[in-house]
């Protein structure tokens, strides 16, 4: 993770920083495994579901964070990515002997009911050669620009799903394959040595998995030598290639990998969900993801994770609030569920970008600092102890660690 | 040329042998200016080779001809006995140099030690896959080199400050984690762009011990661009003068110093005496990059 | 031939309305590097203020015409003020993002204060049947209708306005100062804020004179109208990000485009796809990025290290 995170540190550190100390990082993360322990065990199936939708959000955000957050190129276009695996998905696992009702003819529809072990992996590589063949136009095209042919691509790409009936059911959808392993089938209760572990547990064991693996890679990534080379583009691209990063292998890579990611999202929440429809994949997908990424914080891990929870979660918890209708009935405060949701994105990006642009986790990082700062003095007796102006780091800089608001060189200075 | 041939002092005393980086017939046109005009120089390995003139007279210009950023519009440039207008911009560091840029803030979230790490990219190995696997050679790559990277930010006397963020250091402190993250490259040619400008005499003062430091403990050639006349002539070892993107004089400090087309450059017609030890009075107005 | 014709005719005519919401948006970049999102949502906004005024609220067709320019015109400088002010010195991907948002509540605000129902177009009079040429149903003939008339004319009209405007009255030469050099124009004593606050106004007006015609010209519209005006981006992009000119001419391509495509495309449905004539712009705007990728007018951002 971002190494903004350790404020004042006494030593040279030849390791990469930690946002706690040892012992209590340890606490931390013991306890969080038997929550989720807990909760796999007695959460009941609507907040099982909920955790499901909301992690496989998080990789969603996780790719994009990987694209946009850490490597600055703008892009709208992750639901397309998102399709392509759930389609690969679906062509390669799905049912042969499905079919469609279309216009009033029974068409056909592909399926080569392959492995869960086959489609998921290839359905992230089918996305990450997709994102390959997209990749160099972001060398070409800037800021903008690219941002809009991301939207061409979120269009032109349903367009074509929508057209290729056999493959995705045409504008009625179809039903998309669950893992399974010989009988063993996720979209159905099973007895595991003789205790009976729910469709939704299963999925929640398998989610999280990807999940962990997902973050661990992502993190990884970041602070080794591939993330700086991400994040240097991000910030400043003509100084990263002097510098010696390779301008076509950075964003090259950075499409592959979030695209990667993205394929294997969008094959797993298919999976899950069972049945969509191919207008599924449009602008306002994209949207939410982005703003996942700006609530919860740009270019971090957690802020993904966090993200998801807040743009995700929220809605759901909306659904079990009020009565499940659909728009034009009277919703929460007399507002339709769907359309509420979206004036709550519109505003938590207004807002957030406005007020709080690290997102949650700057929020965190913010009050981590304050906390921090408080300790620092009262250890010292009270006395503001400044040995040299250079210790203290300016803190209006601490604490937007890692968010796009990062470069203000290259604007100054472009024509 | 219509006017007077320029007075280009021929160095009497300078040593001999292969330039590390060779420049000729240089001519940079954009956007209807003339940036440099028909520059040549010769750079011998280990030296301290200035560049200075007035503002606008092409420096940085230069250096964005080296760092492959500009493409010129005529001129050849040899850098290690290869054609460095060959290369790609991220390929010059592979090469051999460093640059460090006149104007920061270009990285104000990325720590120090992330800094002079990002200088270490055309070093080091993993990417994508090795990384996020963070598997052995991986895991021992990245200690490795951030050893290597603590004891270069101890050499500049920034080792404490490992962990800041650059946008919170003080501007001086963020003129050295440029040096030093050139300085992680490990490279042959060091290019200096204005390393001193806006610093107070303390500062400047740090800054020029470290650059003799290079040049003395680390053998590593460098090209200084700057305006600061007093710490250029303190330490370089050859002086070259631009104006209007022609050369005009180089040699030793001494000489150039005395040469009165450099007084004329940097004063105006009506100061034509030799000794020229404080800083041109030349205006700051928007530098030409 | 005769159809070809038609379909220009109403291509010219569509693209007339993307013209007019790229145009806003060139008028807001050039001004002040602002990115605007939302410019397609001025003309939802508009359209549904002045069609609401005029049946809903008994005003009268040209009162409900300033109603909904005021509508916009407020919200673009409000936004402008209280939003877009503190990103100055934000990178730009920032700043799409938080238009974005706005596009979000535009949109979504719309669809909750009037519902997904169709509603007619308000109109300032009956514009009449507009005037044939040839034998329209014998099939070789075409009709020029008035409301697509009447877009074009307003259009240039429109366009006329602002070159006058741009050209020779104070303002207008203010905003063109700052939109070349910023710090120089505040230099000058140009009240900066003035600029930013007149360049929302304009887009903001342009894009519900926009959105009435657009209305008109499908007769009764719904929220999908806001759909129809993310095509103006295409012509944006066509045309490049900070050029007037391009606006214009991206905008009418982008138009042709579509009834074009639109027109032929049932010959070609089986290999095309239906509706293909809605992707068709974005596939023109990234042929044409390909060949220039600052579009046709745009001008080529120098770096400066």
């Amino acid at each position: 993770m971002s190494a903004s995170e350790t404020v004042v540190s006494a030593s040279p550190i030849a390791a990469p920083p930690r946002l706690l100390r040892a012992a209590s990082r340890r606490f931390a993360w013991a306890l969080g495994i038997l929550l989720l322990a807990l909760f796999f065990l007695i959460a009941s199936d609507q907040w099982l579901s909920l955790a499901n939708f909301t992690m496989l959000a998080a990789i969603a955000a996780l790719s994009l964070n990987v694209l946009s957050g850490y490597t600055g190129q703008v892009s709208l276009g992750i639901a397309f990515f998102m399709a392509i695996g759930a389609y690969t998905a679906v062509l390669l696992g799905g049912d042969p002997k499905a079919s469609f009702f279309i216009s009033g003819k029974s068409v056909p529809g592909l399926g080569l009911g392959l492995s869960f072990l086959i489609w998921l992996p290839a359905s992230g590589i089918v996305a990450a050669i997709a994102g390959a063949v997209i990749g160099p136009t972001a060398l070409r095209l800037k800021g903008f620009y690219l941002g809009i042919v991301s939207l061409a691509l979120i269009f032109i790409g349903q367009h074509i799903f929508v057209n290729t009936v056999r493959l995705t059911g045409g504008p009625g959808g179809r039903s998309f394959p669950s893992p399974a392993f010989g009988e063993f089938n996720f979209s159905r209760q099973n007895d595991i040595l003789g205790v009976a572990v729910t469709s939704n547990q299963e999925f929640f064991l398998l989610i999280l998995l990807i999940l962990v693996l997902a973050a661990i890679f992502v993190g990884n990534v970041m602070r080794t030598r591939a993330g700086r080379a991400f994040q240097a583009v991000r910030d400043n691209e003509t100084s990263a290639a002097i510098i010696g990063v390779n301008l076509f292998k950075a964003k090259m890579g950075a499409f592959i990998f979030s695209s990667f990611i993205a394929g294997v999202a969008g094959a797993l929440f298919a999976s899950y969900t069972s049945y969509i429809q191919p207008n599924y994949w449009g602008l306002l997908l994209s949207i939410q993801y982005v703003a996942a990424i700006i609530v919860g914080g740009v270019a971090s891990v957690w802020g993904s994770i966090l993200g998801a929870v807040f743009v995700f979660a929220l809605p759901q918890i909306f659904d079990l609030l009020s009565p499940p209708q659909t728009t034009g009935s009277p919703g929460l405060f007399g507002i339709a569920v769907g359309d509420l949701n979206a004036v709550v994105y519109g505003l938590l990006i207004i807002v957030f970008l406005l007020f709080e642009p690290g997102g949650v986790i700057g929020l965190i990082r913010r009050i981590q600092l304050l906390s921090l700062r408080l300790n620092h003095r009262l250890r010292k007796g009270g006395e503001l102890t400044k040995a040299s102006p250079d210790l203290e780091p300016d803190a209006q800089f601490e604490v937007e660690s890692s968010t796009l608001s990062a470069s203000k060189g290259t604007e100054m200075f472009d024509e | 040329m219509s006017e007077a041939a320029p007075n280009v002092t021929k160095p009497t005393t300078r040593p001999t042998g292969t330039p590390l980086l060779s420049v000729t017939g240089l001519t940079v046109r954009f956007a209807g200016v003339t940036a440099l005009s028909d520059v040549s120089l010769e750079v011998l390995p280990g030296e301290l080779f200035a560049v200075i003139g007035p503002n606008g007279a092409g420096k940085t210009s230069l250096f964005n001809v080296l760092s492959r950023v500009y493409q010129p519009a005529a001129g050849s440039v040899s850098y290690d006995g290869r054609d460095l207008l060959k290369l790609k911009t991220h390929q010059v560091a592979s090469a051999g140099i460093a640059r460090t840029f006149q104007n920061l803030g270009k990285f104000p979230f990325t720590t120090v030690l992330d800094y002079l790490l990002l200088g270490r990219h055309t070093r080091m190995k993993s990417g994508i896959l090795r990384g996020g696997l963070f598997v052995g050679p991986t895991a021992r790559e990245e200690r490795e080199n951030r050893a290597y990277c603590m004891r270069l930010l101890e050499l500049v006397g920034l080792a404490r400050h490992a962990q800041f963020l650059l946008g919170g250091l003080p501007f001086g402190l963020q003129k050295r984690a440029d040096v030093a993250r050139a300085l992680a490259l490990e490279p042959k040619l060091l290019l200096l762009d204005e390393p001193v400008a806006g610093m107070n005499l303390e500062e400047t003062e740090d800054m020029a011990a470290i650059i003799l430091d290079i040049k003395e403990q680390l053998g590593i050639t460098q090209i200084l661009v700057e305006h600061d006349m007093a710490m250029v002539m303190g330490i370089s070892d050859h002086v070259l003068v631009l104006d209007f993107g022609r050369v005009i004089a180089q040699g030793r400090p001494a000489e150039v110093q005395a040469n009165p087309n450099v007084i004329k450059a940097y004063l105006g017609e009506e100061f034509g005496g030799p000794s020229l030890t404080t800083t041109p009075a030349s205006v700051n107005t928007l530098d030409e990059q | 031939m005769a159809f070809l014709i038609q379909l220009c005719f109403e291509g010219i005519a569509l693209g007339c309305i993307y013209a007019l919401i790229a145009l806003g948006f060139a008028i807001i970049f050039k001004a002040s590097e602002v990115i605007n999102f939302a410019q397609g949502e001025f003309l939802l906004v508009g359209a549904y203020i002045v069609s609401a005024g005029t049946y809903d609220w008994g005003l009268g067709f040209f009162p409900a015409l300033l109603l909904g320019v005021a509508a916009t015109v407020i919200i673009g400088i409000l936004f402008e003020r209280f939003a877009l002010r503190r990103m100055i010195g934000r990178p730009i991907f920032a700043i799409l993002m938080i238009t974005i948002g706005l596009d979000t509540l535009l949109r979504t605000g719309v669809i909750i204060k009037w519902g997904p129902n169709v509603r007619a177009a308000a109109t300032p009079f009956t514009l009449g049947g507009g005037f044939n040429v040839g034998d329209v149903h014998a099939g070789n003939g075409v009709h020029f209708g008035a409301s697509e008339l009447w877009t074009i004319a307003v259009t240039i009209v429109v366009c006329i306005l602002l070159f006058f405007f741009f050209r020779f009255t104070k303002y207008g030469l203010a905003m063109r100062a700052t939109a070349i050099d910023q710090e120089a124009a505040l230099a000058t004593s140009i009240n900066i804020r003035f600029v930013y606050a007149l360049a929302w106004g304009i887009a903001g007006a342009i894009a519900t004179i926009g959105g009435v015609f657009l209305a008109i010209q499908s007769v009764g519209f719904d929220t999908t109208l806001g759909q129809t005006a993310l095509l103006a981006f295409p012509a944006i992009i066509l045309g490049g990000l900070d050029s007037v000119v391009g606006a214009v001419v991206g905008g009418i391509l982008i138009g042709l485009t579509q009834d074009l495509t639109g027109g032929y495309e049932s010959h070609f449905s089986n290999i095309l796809g239906a509706g293909f004539h809605d992707i068709a712009p974005y596939i023109l705007m990234i042929i044409i990025l390909f060949i220039r990728p600052y579009g046709l007018f745009g001008t080529r951002k120098v770096e400066r290290v």
